[in-house]
């Protein structure tokens, strides 16, 4: 199970490195912005499955937690920011 | 970044959410010795809240929550209970911050004054950093430079 687990993060991380790819060479800022959402979105699952891996799940829900509300939080300022600027 | 615009989706979004991730960062303080967390991480939480209320909401709505003024009190403090807690260990004739000897006026057991003393200590640090971080969001996005007198 350890092993299918392991393959799964293998997985999501190929799936970051083709966010990344949109977040540094993406046209325009809102490419930019959902790929970086998208990317915290997947860090968040990378870190459950650390969890299921070290066997302290308890321990990682509560971090993968604090990442997605950290994560929301910045996107939205990073938007209003945007807005405010008049870059959109 | 601290106007008021109509966007009506993210207000209620962050309505729904705030009370939430302020039960969090309070559990996130409480469990501090039996997860990973403790007060700065609690405080950072519970100060994001607060960020996320003030870029919803505009700073007219959010100076009745969360002014400068309350900033500056809580930060002060919370850096009063943690402290006063190690002063308080240092008059009862031990260490700073050494909370066993809180056992004398807690009627309880030094391993139980100890886990206590953090406690308290986590509290005053929670409170302390969601002030500076509240602070240091409010003085930069206003570019310290605050509409009206809140003084009154």
């Amino acid at each position: 199970m350890n092993n299918f687990f392991l393959w799964l993060g293998m997985g999501l991380f190929v799936l970051v490195l083709l966010c990344l790819y949109r977040g540094v060479f993406g046209p325009g800022v809102l490419n930019r912005i959902a790929a970086i959402s998208a990317i915290g979105t997947k860090t968040l699952i990378i870190l459950l499955l650390m969890g299921f891996i070290y066997q302290r799940v308890e321990m990682f829900v509560d971090i993968s937690m604090v990442y997605a509300l950290l994560n929301f939080i910045g996107t939205i300022t990073v938007a209003k920011y945007l807005e405010m600027s008049g870059e959109i | 970044m601290t106007q008021l615009t109509d966007d009506i989706i993210i207000r209620a979004v962050s309505r729904l959410m705030i009370p939430f991730i302020q039960l969090y960062a309070l559990y996130v303080i409480m469990h501090g010795h039996h997860s990973p967390g403790g007060g700065f991480q609690g405080g950072v939480i519970l100060g994001a809240s607060f960020i996320l209320y003030l870029i919803t909401h505009g700073l007219e709505e959010a100076k009745i929550r969360m002014s400068e003024m309350k900033a500056g009190f809580f930060s002060a403090s919370g850096l009063l209970i943690y402290s006063g807690i190690g002063l308080l260990c240092l008059i009862l004739g031990s260490n700073f911050l050494n909370y066993g000897r809180l056992s004398v006026i807690l009627k309880v057991i030094p391993s139980q004054a100890r886990s206590l003393g953090i406690l308290g200590v986590e509290i005053g640090v929670g409170i302390t950093v969601m002030a500076v971080m509240f602070s240091i969001f409010f003085d930069i996005s206003t570019g310290g430079i605050i509409p009206e007198d809140e003084g009154d």
